[in-house]
């Protein structure tokens, strides 16, 4: 059972990661969706900034949650993420069906649709599990050096999506205009 | 030592992790290299004027420049002595060259490769028609040959009047009579790519003006 948890726990954590790093890609093309979220007019610096934040947020978390297994508020606020991502999925899905949600910015071309509604639903479920509590305490005790190791390889992940996602977006279509 | 069971989790996560995105590289990769290779013409454009071209003759190491529209018709084919379908081409050539086919036309061999290259192909160095290394990169670009063999058939006026890959001996007997198409006649010959395109990049391979 404790392997399910961590295994849940560090998946999320993963997709944060990537998530994140892939949208640092290309923070225009995520701000364009950010702005179908607004309710008002936002100028293009503040929404480029936005966007910026709210990946970078993703990649802190998503780091902290995985260097930093111990600290059980993480899973919490892991959580609590996911089911923004359900909000944000449902909401994409009732009033902007069929526009590009970026959520890993040019690594996935997928649609704000009922099948993106279902992802981020797992996702949050996923989530869910991890916030279990882990029977061997010992499980989660790690050494500065392993915390480090775990640092610099969720790093390269979040650098190896944003390459990834820079490569890709290289021929993606391009986004509908953002008006400032 | 014994490691955390979450460190273990974590690192098969991780891995897990890289795989994936290493997946999505390699397939976009892939995809760059299709759209590279497919999205660049072959060859001029028929109905252009062909470019003039410098190049170095094996056969007494002197540089020739070839001014097209000098009054002689000329089939030019891109080759290399590495590529399999070139070397088809070039006994298909020398085959026609033999039967007196391609009387009346000035044909040439160009290769981004240095004459020593030629000993690793039987028909490079068996071959009686003027070959040559092309000299300058421009060259290559000018006559779109991205990929081997490519056939380019010029009348005298110094007009393209046939570009594709070739290998088969009718193939050639076609782009020789393009070569000798009456001037201004609006006619083109229809050509059938055969020869499948070759991954030698000869534009790549071309080297700078001078070098061997």
């Amino acid at each position: 059972m404790d392997v399910l948890i961590l295994c849940a726990k560090t998946a999320v954590a993963c997709l944060l990661i990537v998530a994140g790093g892939a949208k640092l890609s290309d923070p225009a093309s995520f701000a364009s969706t950010a702005r179908l979220f607004l309710p008002f007019r936002v100028a293009w610096p503040l929404l480029s900034a936005i966007a910026v934040g709210v990946s970078l947020g993703e990649l802190a978390v998503g780091l902290a949650s995985l260097t930093l297994p111990a600290i059980t508020a993480l899973n919490a606020l892991v959580f609590a993420i996911a089911c923004a991502f359900v909000g944000v999925s449902a909401l994409g899905y009732a009033f902007h069906r069929g526009r590009s949600c970026r959520c890993f910015g040019a690594l996935s071309q997928r649609e704000f649709d009922a099948a993106s509604v279902l992802r981020s639903a797992v996702t949050a479920g996923i989530a869910a599990v991890a916030l279990a509590h882990v029977g061997a305490a010992a499980a989660l005790q790690l050494d500065a050096t392993a915390r480090v190791l775990l640092l610099a390889a969720a790093g390269l992940l979040a650098l190896a999506a944003f390459t990834a996602a820079k490569a890709r977006g290289t021929d993606s279509e391009p986004e509908p205009e953002v008006a400032s | 030592m014994k490691i955390p069971l979450y460190l273990a989790v974590a690192q098969w996560t991780l891995l897990f992790a890289f795989g994936l995105l290493l997946i999505v590289v390699y397939r976009q990769l892939g995809r760059i290299l299709h759209k590279t290779d497919t999205a660049a013409p072959l060859g001029p454009a028929v109905g252009s004027n062909a470019a003039s071209l410098e190049y170095s003759r094996f056969a007494d190491d002197t540089v020739q420049y070839l001014t097209p529209g000098d009054g002689q018709p000329t089939l030019l084919a891109f080759v290399e002595p590495t590529c399999l379908s070139c070397e088809k081409l070039v006994l298909a050539l020398g085959e026609a060259e033999h039967a007196g086919e391609l009387s009346g036309l000035r044909v040439l061999l160009l290769t981004s490769s240095p004459k020593s290259y030629l000993k690793v192909s039987d028909a490079f160095r068996a071959t009686r028609l003027e070959c040559g290394r092309i000299l300058a990169q421009a060259t290559t670009q000018a006559y779109g040959a991205t990929s081997t063999p490519l056939l380019v058939a010029i009348d005298r006026d110094g007009v393209v009047r046939a570009a594709a890959p070739a290998i088969q001996l009718a193939e050639v007997r076609t782009f020789g009579r393009a070569c000798l198409l009456p001037p201004a006649a609006g006619e083109s010959i229809p050509i059938t790519a055969t020869a499948p395109r070759y991954e030698n990049d000869l534009e790549a391979a071309t080297p700078a003006a001078g070098a061997d």
